[in-house]
């Protein structure tokens, strides 16, 4: 056992981790609890919201298993508390251990979790991480008004045209993912494929077969079943 | 007079700006917490050296993936993002499934409401399983780490993004063409970090749809 362990693994951490996480509950639910009431003053019948609940929820499962596999991977270097309170809040995995990695290099230790990694590196670590991250959410909580007003410009002249940003910038965002398997070739390449071929399968027989509660299953379905194609080709 | 809409929207900033602004405090406590209790606080010139470093980037790439993410998530979806990260391969996929299960458009009142609700619901879920996983942690974590089940893991971006490409590129073929050649291009020429390739792609997506929308080539959907 590494010496800085005892400091990265002590109770009070993870006790401030569950004073977070609730946080992050509350925000849900009321956001959830704002949004039904306009809902339903728009009117959006619970049913649909219901579904949309749903949806999220389903669609979430898989991709948070990724998540999950991120956080095991960072204890050996970081023990538990600080890595799952950094995944919880704003940042990724590979953010993280980035972020990790420059704390240690700012004092001269090269690599996480090796020689010379003291509880004082790892305390620097934690520091550039949690300072590295924090932009964000300060541009979101100053700044986020002035954003919508600008967004909100464009809308009043044309909401056609807002539609369509909204459209073409959900597009630049998945390209880059698409397109990552794409330029790799092999087993990616071949996973995106049995994901796009399963999903395909499933549209066709929401479409022809009118089978509409698939909708809801049908990503975590191709999800399982490329990743499942994945174990297969390697 | 305000409309009942403004009133949402007041509400929306105001549950978002206390929030967001409660979890900056509290994970900036998590290091003052290591300073105040066990006395550990690394040399201030390693830490300014550090923060210059991390900064330098995080604050441009912040910037451009807030402008980048807030026509697809909207004011709320963006306090929830911000607040519990993993946006690209969480957030944004889950709103838009929630969108596609009840039939809304993106972009509209409706799409807002349930694109809110779908991705509040993907919040809870990725939480409580990630708190789970702690809770069990060292049993699991042996046989998920080193078993066959590891290139499935592994493969998980492609398998997410070739369904969700599959289903909205048949959608609107049209809209893909430019950003997707883009990444190729981008990816072809080196190992570009995310938080730079989805901005770039993101704006020049958006040139793409503009040029198609002039020409009469697209409507929204």
């Amino acid at each position: 056992m590494k010496d800085y362990f005892n400091l990265a693994n002590s109770s009070q951490l993870y006790v401030w981790g569950f004073f977070i996480l609730f946080i992050i509950f509350i925000q849900a639910i009321l956001f959830i609890r704002l949004a039904w009431k306009e809902g339903k003053r728009i009117g959006l019948n619970s049913k649909k919201m219901l579904s949309g609940l749903r949806a999220g929820i389903i669609s979430a499962i898989v991709p948070s298993i990724a998540i999950v596999l991120t956080f095991m991977a960072m204890i050996p270097v970081l023990g538990i508390p600080v890595p799952w309170i950094r995944l919880s809040v704003i940042g990724s995995g590979p953010y993280e251990l980035l972020a990790a990695g420059i704390g240690a290099e700012s004092m001269g230790v090269s690599g996480l979790g090796g020689d010379g990694y003291t509880a004082q590196v790892f305390a620097n670590s934690v520091w550039i991480m949690t300072i590295g991250a924090m932009w964000s959410s300060l541009i979101v909580f100053f700044f986020l008004k002035k954003i919508k007003k600008g967004y909100q410009r464009i809308e009043k002249r044309d909401a056609q045209w807002m539609k369509i940003i909204s459209n073409a910038a959900f597009f630049g965002v998945i390209s880059v993912f698409i397109a990552a398997p794409i330029t790799k070739g092999g087993l990616p390449l071949l996973t995106l494929i049995s994901g796009a071929i399963i999903m395909s399968i499933c549209a066709l027989l929401v479409v022809k077969c009118k089978m509409t509660k698939l909708k809801e299953f049908a990503l975590a379905i191709s999800m399982i079943g490329a990743m499942f194609s994945a174990i297969l080709f390697s | 007079m305000i409309t009942p809409e403004e009133k949402f929207e007041n509400s929306v900033h105001k549950i978002g700006r206390i929030t967001i602004l409660i979890i900056i405090i509290s994970v900036l406590i998590v290091p003052v917490f290591i300073w105040m209790f066990y006395g550990i606080f690394p040399p201030l010139n390693s830490l300014v050296k550090g923060i210059i470093t991390i900064s330098s980037f995080m604050i441009p790439l912040s910037i451009a993936e807030i402008l980048s993410f807030y026509p697809i998530l909207g004011s709320s979806g963006i306090y929830m993002a911000y607040t519990t990260g993993n946006i690209a391969n969480l957030k944004v996929p889950s709103s838009a499934i929630g969108m596609e299960v009840v039939n809304v458009e993106p972009g509209t009142k409706e799409g807002n409401i349930i694109s809110i609700i779908a991705m509040a619901g993907s919040v809870i879920v990725s939480e409580l399983l990630l708190l789970i996983s702690m809770i069990m942690i060292v049993p699991i974590s042996e046989k998920l780490t080193n078993s066959i089940f590891q290139p499935a893991f592994e493969q998980i971006l492609p398998a997410l993004f070739g369904a969700l490409g599959a289903y909205y590129i048949f959608k609107e073929w049209k809209l893909a063409v430019v950003p997707l050649a883009i990444s190729i291009v981008f990816y072809l020429i080196g190992d570009f970090p995310t938080a730079i390739t989805v901005p770039i792609c993101v704006l020049s997506s958006i040139l793409g749809a503009k040029y198609l929308y002039k020409k009469g080539q697209i409507s929204a959907t």
